[in-house]
């Protein structure tokens, strides 16, 4: 589903990511864990095709198509979702209508017809109350003066409404309390299937308990130098990131 | 710049008003001593004044030589009575259909009783066109008319006041209430060939509106300033309110002039104690529109929300000038313009609030915050505060900024084509101000105008 071959990607003077590989199948999910400033979230958005990043070499392949080619918006279309790390607030981008401009735009793109007034508040009511969001969430602006928690629980709503093949979950834990992070991983796990894959981007292992990997890796200046089993999380949590330095170097 | 220049050829700036008047002891209510003196004097302001120097503070941002250019003659003299109909199909055009309204339509400034659809009126209020009014019961006007707007703040309200011979009048008794809007629209047509087939002058029509309040009186008034186009048209609107004790009003605005409008609008307006005003300003369409806002306070209390939000795109200058002048202690104002600029747009964004020694406890805040779409648009912010009260809250911001290329990859990131994503964002910072707009059908109107202009804007 998802092949990354020797990206190299600078961001300004400087190469972030040094030589990644990472292939991903369908219906897998992958934890990636590294330090901060390892280059997690410069994967997340290269892959998303955010401007800033110059891909030096390498290349990307998402369901055969080269995915560094397009727009950020034809990824979206072909079924890549970025869960932002940081969710931007959009004032005066009111909710419902951000959803269903954004809804409706993929279901075309894949020759579906747009989803009539009622079947989409229903949907949306319903995939709410699995995240644990209120009503009025539709009628606010975008992320706007949301606290830290229902901004990350509005990112997974999202991807709960636009129904990813590929989502990148960037550090989708932080910041969040014990009981919002069981919340954000219901909602995640709602969403496993066969014909859908993730990667969870994160620095701590305790989301890995609630959403569980079928393969770890660890990042490190710019380039995965180790991959594994879930148990490769729980090595990382006893023995920190010390470690990794020296490995890497 | 050449402001002398008009098309009729002749260099000096007091001829070319003469044209934008009309002919001496032509219009109404001439057996009014009180009125033939105030026009008498204001023709003699014209002259005095003439075509203001492109240096001089008040227009040094705004070129009037397009608006000089187009060789505009007072409607009467210009095309005579008949060249300014409007048949009532093309008025059907032009009106918001879910908009419930006592609807007043003046053609070139002149009250169309045919058009205008008064309905009924709830008791203590008066609403009619000028010249009825003056013919009527001149003496409800006198004392009134002219006397918020004086000399004005430049030569157009002069002209005006030379020229006064029809608009809209509102007189509101002690305590009144008008619960469905009163609804001015204000309809600009362009030149008319006469008998002969020669083409006419393009007119300019000088309608003048007065709003008084009576106090605890409370109403809404929505202003529009429409025209089918076809070629250049002016309005050079005054419009005055008067505010009694306690009284209530919004006032909204919307300049929607057609590409070849030209559009110059004086409010004046005076807030007694404890009144309140809200006056949103959408400029949208035309292409040179002027608007100045000239507030004054005469009663302690009182309180002033001015907002605005304007569009400029290709070929089009909207310039706005406040004046609000916090006289007496314990007055509030509030000034909030937001402006979306985009193709070759030019705005400017004028703003002053002075507040004097004897102004203690004035809480007033300006903002105007602009959104550049284009490297060719321009606009000129100029807010300031004058204080010289000790004792006040005072603050003033402004913005000239791009879309945030965040903002703008996170639409994107879910699915959502950039032009789609950046009019939404253009939406978005619009709707503070549109939101303020009631009824619902308006607000409704005004999003989906601003929305087409923004489609229609290279993005
Ligand atoms: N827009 C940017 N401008 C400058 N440096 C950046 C930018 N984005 C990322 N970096 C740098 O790239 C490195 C990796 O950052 P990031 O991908 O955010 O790491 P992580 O998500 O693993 O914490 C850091 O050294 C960071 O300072
Ligand atoms: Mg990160």
């Amino acid at each position: 589903m998802l092949s990354v071959k020797g990206l190299r990607a600078n961001v300004g003077e400087n190469e972030i990511l040094t030589g990644l590989d990472l292939e991903v199948g369908p219906g897998e999910v992958h934890a990636i864990m590294g330090p901060n400033g390892s280059g997690k979230s410069t994967f997340a958005h290269v892959l998303s095709g955010r401007e800033g990043y110059e891909v030096t070499s390498g290349s990307v392949q998402f369901d055969g198509h080269d995915l560094l080619e397009l727009e950020p918006e034809e990824r979206a279309r072909l079924g890549l979702f970025l869960a932002f790390q940081y969710p931007v607030e959009l004032p005066g981008v009111n909710n419902t209508y951000f959803l269903k401009a954004a809804l409706n735009a993929i279901r075309k793109s894949r020759g579906e017809s747009e989803l009539d007034a009622v079947s989409f508040m229903r949907l949306m009511k319903e995939r709410l109350k699995v995240l644990h969001l209120d009503d009025s969430l539709l009628k606010r602006p975008v992320n706007f003066g949301f606290s830290g928690g229902e901004k990350k629980r509005n990112e997974i709503f999202q991807m709960a409404m636009l129904e990813p093949r590929l989502a990148i979950l960037d550090e989708t834990d932080s910041g969040l309390d014990i009981d919002a992070l069981r919340i954000v991983a219901d909602g995640v796990n709602a969403l496993r299937d066969p014909a859908r894959s993730m990667i969870v981007v994160t620095h701590y292992q305790r989301l890995l308990d609630y959403i569980e990997p079928d393969h770890v890796h660890v990042l490190a200046r710019g380039r995965i130098i180790r991959s594994g089993g879930k148990e490769l999380a729980l090595e990382l949590e006893e023995r920190g990131y010390g470690w990794i330095d020296e490995v890497a170097a | 710049m050449t402001p002398g220049k008009g098309a009729q050829g002749q260099g000096s700036p007091a001829a070319l008003f003469q044209d934008w008047l009309p002919a001496a002891g032509r219009s109404t209510g001439q057996s009014l001593p009180w009125l033939a003196a105030q026009r008498v004097q204001a023709r003699a302001r014209v002259r005095e004044l003439g075509v203001p120097s492109p240096k001089s503070e008040g227009w040094r941002y705004s070129s009037l030589s397009p608006l000089l250019e187009q060789g505009f003659r007072a409607v009467g003299e210009a095309s005579g009575e008949a060249g300014s109909a409007l048949d009532p199909g093309a008025l059907q055009t032009l009106l918001i259909p879910e908009l419930r309204s006592h609807r007043v339509v003046l053609v070139n400034g002149r009250f169309d009783a045919a058009l205008s659809a008064l309905g009924t009126l709830p008791r203590g209020v008066r609403i009619g066109g000028l010249r009825d009014s003056l013919a009527r019961d001149p003496d409800a006007l006198e004392g009134l008319l002219t006397s918020v707007a004086g000399d004005g703040s430049h030569v157009f309200t002069a002209i005006n006041t030379a020229s006064l011979d029809d608009g809209v009048v509102l007189l509101m008794e002690r305590g009144a209430l008008l619960e469905e809007p009163l609804e001015v629209i204000h309809v600009a047509l362009p030149a008319s060939a006469d008998a002969r087939g020669h083409e006419l002058a393009p007119p300019v029509a000088h309608p003048r509106l007065l709003f008084s309040l009576g106090d605890g009186a409370q109403a809404e008034i929505i202003e529009r300033y429409v025209g089918p186009g076809g070629g250049p048209s002016c309005t050079n609107a005054v419009v005055e309110i008067a505010l009694g004790r306690g009284a209530l009003l919004r006032h909204r605005r919307i300049q929607d002039e057609h590409a070849d409008g030209f559009h110059l609008s004086g409010v004046y307006l005076s807030q007694g104690a404890d009144s309140r005003y809200e006056g949103i300003n959408i400029g949208l369409g035309g292409r040179w529109a002027r608007t100045d806002l000239v507030m004054r306070f005469t009663g302690e209390h009182a309180e002033c929300d001015l907002r605005g939000l304007y569009l400029a795109g290709d070929r089009q200058l909207l310039d706005y000038h406040l004046d609000v002048h916090h006289g007496l202690p314990h007055c509030a104002s509030r000034e909030n313009f937001k402006g979306i600029l985009f193709g070759k747009g030019r705005a400017v964004f004028d703003g002053l609030v002075y507040v004097a020694p004897d102004a203690q406890k004035t809480d007033a805040a300006m903002s105007n915050r602009n959104l550049i779409l284009s490297p060719n648009a321009e606009v000129d912010t100029k807010p300031q505060l004058e204080i010289y009260a000790d004792d006040v809250k005072c603050s003033h911001g402004t913005t000239v900024g791009q879309i945030e290329p965040e903002m703008l990859f996170y639409l994107r990131s879910r699915g959502i084509s950039a032009g789609l994503a950046r009019r939404m964002l253009c939406l978005g910072f619009a709707g503070e101000i549109i939101d303020g707009l009631g009824p619902a059908a308006l607000r409704e109107h005004v999003t989906e105008q601003v929305g087409a202009r923004l489609e229609q804007a290279p993005l």
